[in-house]
């Protein structure tokens, strides 16, 4: 899909027609975009000129996968996956108010008003929000327990906007047992301590939980065991592998001889350095029956593998960078750097390691280990896309539970928010408001009402209608959502629809900032131009 | 056997390496070809120092490149970033097993596969339904696109790297980024490509990690990069990662310029902001590799190593085929099997390693690392006298802006020549290519430190897809004629089935003009006081202290090569 709504040669425009080219652009990514928004929105199966096939139902992966041309949706865009990157969620959000703030705006410059004015009365509504949405939150206390309830309809609701409902429920199990797993009370949720491992099966689709490791490589030795239980982890970061070259020529050396003893020196050093590892195995595992699995981030080559192989261990190489971490928060022990001084108390431990193949491609399964710290999410599908696009799912829903036990609060979602805020707007701050300004508190206000009207828009429903009954119900004193299915005002509580508070926090700050620099805009900003560029 | 792991970064980088894929896919097949000429078929040269084997899902073994090409979204035209092999049988319209709702399908425009891709997946298909078929002795079907039209159309048709590529490419391989939303054109400013996203680095680390796990002995990376704007910028942090993950692996470094990016500069800030570029690039790049070589030429067409080519400068596709073949010729020694110094086989002799050719041009008296490429394309046929007084003079620089007389007594060289001619339009055997070489050597005034020669029996194979280049003195089997063939001013693939080649990697202060040049534009843009280009850095994200640490860097390289050199000092 490509967005080209000006010709991009025209590098400067004049500034009447720069706003309108900016308002055009805005409402166009928005149409793009707006089919997306919620549980009844449409997932988007994008074929590329070569046949691939990349399915989204997520704003921030589809912005990415458009041929974005236009400088001003470019800006947009980059708002929006700013805000994806920061919190996960919202880009769809972003983008559809960003729009309406333009498309509201526009009514008011189409009369004669000044740009100047409106951004003042954003200014104004912008800080109404964001101290109404203190108030309107709902905190929850997270100690040392959470609230795992609390926890799963957050998750779940996020889920359910990208995956149909059986499948984001059984995720939603687990990206929260996911979330706890790596949990440690005193330290900040670190993400990347949840592995997200993907398996090409014919089949299935199907995704599960391992309280352990799954590494996308296996042994490379013939004789290691492909399952082995009761194991010792020995995590390392330790060439095992003869790294000089074998210069052949013999100009570096006066004789065959010389190079030949060069060799075997370099050889012995690697030999001791497998033969610690060996020892050490040979010290925990005498007189039992359990294992020994190397897990190196080095290379080991196949010398080395053949000495483990002999002494019974099985080894990996080249494991990820970051899998060192997450082995020792798995398993425990430690990750070591030299085998110098290893112990046994640098050794992890896992109840099961075994390998599984699949044509070309293996995996290591480190399961069964006590009291872990990181885990993984092994997600199968038949094919890339149907991968990719859960995948995208399983770290929304991720983010969304690390929000929650970090923002400490949630939001009611369906809506509430938006119609709450807007009603608060209009009927407490705009008469605060001095002059004309009060037009852009109103503008903003109604901008905000996007939110239910797609939701609407999207479940088939009749929008003024829905906005009626939705305005009505809350001046009623209730606060009220949307159901998607009847165009009832409902109570999001009840259905367990919440969204994350720092989502929405940020959509409301960082949308009028751009929509503002779009309206104040003296001349068009060309193309690829970068946001921190001096002027 | 050791194994290479090649990476390529960028537009032009995949243009260069798309033909060295090429010239490996059409060994191979000369290789198991039963009525090809025997020189393919024991060539002792070992793919799989180049290549993987592989197993789909079904269970079908595939050889693939043990490749990472890197580019923009949608450079790869009609091809599929999953490649061609691993790809099932999908149903269609495909089923959304995620989504119970709403599904809107948006389909571009298919691509086209253009005449010779057609011709491709024809000659595949047609390949599989004989080998099935239960009686064979059917017709040869009749091919309907011929090899002319084919030639012709690359001629003017190729906009895409993947419009002239015959490999089968492994799913792993092709990466393409995605959600930068701008063209070549803006993509093409140093900055841009630091702005690049963390994930979309550790995606690319993940990949290159893939192709490493397997390697039993990896001997080095082949590191193919467009030394210009963002893809030299995004190649310079994966490098990094590089070093720091790899320590020990040394990569060697081919830092492309296609001859657009030479074009003159418009506006005096342009002029600014390219000097800088080429000196921050070449500065970060060549920080994070053993040997660097700086490959492009302002004008290959006018330059004399186009002696017996037509180059139209302006397309990728005929100087990116130049620049292939003499990477091909500089990665034969990589893959012959070492035989030990004293044993040479009647196919090979001379077998280095990356390791090798990094300790001879770079671990000697000096520790220079910027490297000039040499090639004489064709390699002159060794006969006659004069040969041993003249092939020296043959090889002609692809390296810009270096001197062209400079009497070097430190300089030290790896030379390859494969495919040579001897007298009678023959292939000269390796021991007569050596003595030749050695008293060719002799002839020298000033002879060079050191000089290693790799020799091969196997010529450069020209593929079908290969550009019509070849000037009319080129015979078919690349012996240099005395009279043009007339028939035809240019010649290709048709006319020339491969050539002898000679290419030289060549450690020498000849390069210090191409070093100077940099140097003295990151200080007199960068660090002086109210240089031209001090915005410019900035924005691109390097405050003083790294410029001067790049300049520090150069000017260290200048002294290598040059003890008493007058830049060495900071002027201020
Ligand atoms: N069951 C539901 N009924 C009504 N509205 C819902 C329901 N579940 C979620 N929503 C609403 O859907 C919106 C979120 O939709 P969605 O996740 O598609 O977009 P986004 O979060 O803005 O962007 P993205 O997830 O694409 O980055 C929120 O406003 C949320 O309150
Ligand atoms: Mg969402």
């Amino acid at each position: 899909m490509s967005i080209r709504m000006l010709n991009p040669n025209a590098e400067v425009l004049n500034k009447s027609a720069a706003l309108h080219m900016n308002i055009n652009a805005a409402k166009g990514l928005q149409d793009v975009l707006k089919s997306n928004l919620g549980p009844k929105g449409t997932i988007k199966m994008l074929v590329g000129g070569a046949g691939d096939i990349k399915l989204t139902k997520d704003g921030n992966t589809l912005l990415k996968e458009m041929q974005i041309q236009n400088p001003t949706a470019i800006m947009i865009a980059r708002t929006a996956t700013a805000q994806d990157d920061i919190s996960g969620d919202g880009t769809t959000s972003t983008v559809i108010f960003i729009g309406e703030l333009m498309k509201q705006s526009e009514r008011y410059i189409d009369e004669g008003m000044h740009p100047r004015v409106l951004v003042d009365g954003f200014e104004i509504a912008k800080r109404a929000t964001l101290q109404f949405l203190e108030k309107f939150k709902t905190v929850v206390v997270m100690g040392n327990e959470p609230d795992k309830e609390i926890l799963k309809m957050v998750a779940r609701t996020t889920l359910r906007t990208k995956l149909y409902e059986a499948l984001a429920d059984q995720l939603t199990d687990i990206v929260v047992n996911a979330v706890l797993c790596i949990r440690n009370p005193e330290e900040a949720i670190d993400l990347f301590m949840v592995e997200i491992m993907h398996m090409r099966h014919k089949f299935d689709v199907d995704t599960r939980l391992v309280e352990g490791l799954v590494l996308d490589h296996g042994s490379r030795h013939p004789d290691m065991k492909r399952r082995a239980e009761n194991c010792y982890i020995l995590t390392c970061n330790v060439s095992l592998e003869y790294e000089k070259s074998e210069v052949n020529a013999g100009f570096f050396y006066s004789n065959a001889e010389q190079r030949e003893a060069m060799v075997a020196a370099e050889r012995r050093q690697v030999d001791e350095r497998v033969n610690k590892i060996i020892e050490l195995k040979n010290k925990v595992c005498s007189g039992n029956d359990n294992n020994f699995v190397v897990i190196n981030q080095k290379g080991i080559d196949p010398p080395s593998l053949d000495l483990l192989a002999r002494a019974g261990i099985i080894a990996l190489r080249r494991a990820k960078r970051r899998n060192m971490e997450r082995l020792v928060l798995a398993c425990g022990g430690e990750a070591v750097n030299s085998v110098d001084d290893l112990t046994p108390d640098s050794l992890g431990w896992a109840g099961l390691v075994y390998e599984h193949i699949l044509g070309e491609e293996k995996y290591t399964f480190v399961e069964n280990v006590k009291n872990p710290y990181s885990c993984t999410i092994l997600i199968k599908g038949p094919n890339d896309h149907t991968i990719a696009q859960i995948k995208d799912a399983v770290r929304d829903g991720l983010r969304a539970v690390k929000n929650t036990i970090e923002d400490e609060s949630v939001v009611l979602g369906a809506g509430a928010f938006e119609v709450a805020a807007r009603q608060y707007l209009i009927n407490e701050v705009k008469k605060t408001v001095q002059g004309r300004a009060q037009l852009g508190v109103e503008a903003f206000a109604n901008a905000l009402l996007v939110v239910p009207k797609t939701l609407a828009e999207n479940s088939g429903l009749d929008t003024q209608d829905v906005i009626i009954a939705l305005t009505g119900a809350h001046d009623q004193g209730n606060v009220v959502g949307l159901n998607q299915h009847t165009g009832e005002p409902i109570d999001p509580q009840m259905e367990g629809i919440f969204d994350n508070y720092s989502v929405k926090r940020q959509i409301i700050n960082s949308g009028p900032v751009i929509a503002s620099q779009l309206l104040l805009v003296d001349e068009v900003i060309r193309a690829g131009r970068n946001m921190r560029k001096p002027n | 056997m050791k194994e290479i792991v090649t990476v390529q970064v960028g537009g032009f980088a995949n243009f260069v390496g798309s033909h060295f894929w090429n010239f490996q896919d059409e060994l191979l097949g000369l290789a198991s070809d039963p009525s090809g000429d025997s020189v393919f078929k024991n060539n002792a040269l070992n793919m799989d120092v180049l290549y993987r084997t592989g197993e789909t899902q079904q269970g079908t073994l595939t050889y693939t490149p043990r490749l990472l090409s890197v580019n923009f979204q949608g450079s790869l035209g009609s091809m599929s970033s999953f490649g061609t092999l691993y790809n099932e049988v999908a149903s269609t319209p495909p089923d959304v097993l995620t989504w119970t709702g709403n599904v809107s399908t948006h389909a571009s425009e298919p691509r086209r596969r253009n005449l010779f891709l057609q011709r491709l997946y024809e000659e595949e298909r047609d390949s599989l339904t004989q080998e099935n078929a239960i009686n064979g002795g059917r017709n040869k079907p009749q091919r309907e696109i011929k090899d002319e039209d084919i030639v012709e159309f690359l001629e003017n048709g190729v906009q895409y790297w993947t419009d002239f590529s015959k490999v089968h490419y492994h799913p792993q391989s092709l990466y393409e980024m995605s959600g930068l939303w701008m063209g070549a054109q803006e993509f093409d400013s140093y900055g841009i490509g630091r702005d690049t996203s963390w994930a979309l680095r550790e995606e690319i680390s993940e990949r290159l990690r893939f192709f490493v796990e397997e390697c039993d002995h990896i001997q080095g990376f082949q590191f193919i990069v467009n030394d210009s704007g963002g893809f030299s910028s995004v190649s310079a942090d994966f490098l990094e990662n590089i070093a720091d993950e790899y320590t020990n692996t040394p990569v060697l470094l081919y830092a492309v310029k296609d001859p657009g990016s030479h074009m003159i500069p418009k506006s005096q800030k342009q002029v600014v902001s390219k000097n800088l570029h080429d000196a921050v690039s070449f500065s970060r790049l060549s920080s994070f590799c053993k040997l660097i070589v700086p490959v492009g030429l302002p004008s290959l067409s006018r330059s004399k190593a186009s002696t017996f080519l037509c180059i139209e400068d302006e397309k990728p596709y005929h100087c990116s085929a130049v620049y292939a073949s003499a990477l091909h010729t500089i990665s034969l020694p990589f893959r012959m099997e070492p035989l030990g110094p004293s044993a040479d086989s009647c196919y090979v002799s001379g077998a280095v390693d990356i390791h090798g050719v990094v300790e001879i041009l770079s671990g000697q008296a000096r520790q220079n690392r910027v490297i000039i490429l040499d090639v004489a394309m064709p390699a002159p046929s060794l006969t006659g006298k004069q040969v041993e007084q003249s092939f020296l003079g043959n090889l002609q620089t692809l390296t810009p802006e270096i001197s062209e007389d400079v009497e070097d007594l430190q300089a030290v060289e790896s030379m390859t020549i494969h495919g040579a001619l001897g007298s009678g339009g023959r292939r000269a055997p390796i021991s007569e290519v050596k003595d030749m070489v050695r008293a060719a050597y002799e002839n020298v005034m000033t002879k060079p430190r050191f000089c290693n020669l790799s020799v091969a029996l196997c010529p450069l194979p020209i593929p079908l897809p290969f550009p019509k280049i070849f000037g009319n003195l080129v015979s078919q089997h690349g012996e240099l004629l005395g009279s043009p063939v007339v028939d035809s001013p240019l010649r290709g693939s048709l006319d020339v089935h491969s050539i002898p080649l000679a290419a030289r990697l060549r450690s020498s202060s000849a390069v210090l003009p191409f070093l100077e040049n940099r140097l003295g534009n990151i200080r007199r843009l960068g660090i002086q006081q109210g240089a031209a280009g001090a915005e410019i850095v900035r924005y691109w994200g390097y405050g003083k202290d790294e410029l001067e640490d790049m300049g520090e860097t150069l000017s260290k390289m200048v002294l290598e090569l040059d003890p008493y050199s007058q830049m060495s000092s900071d002027s201020d």
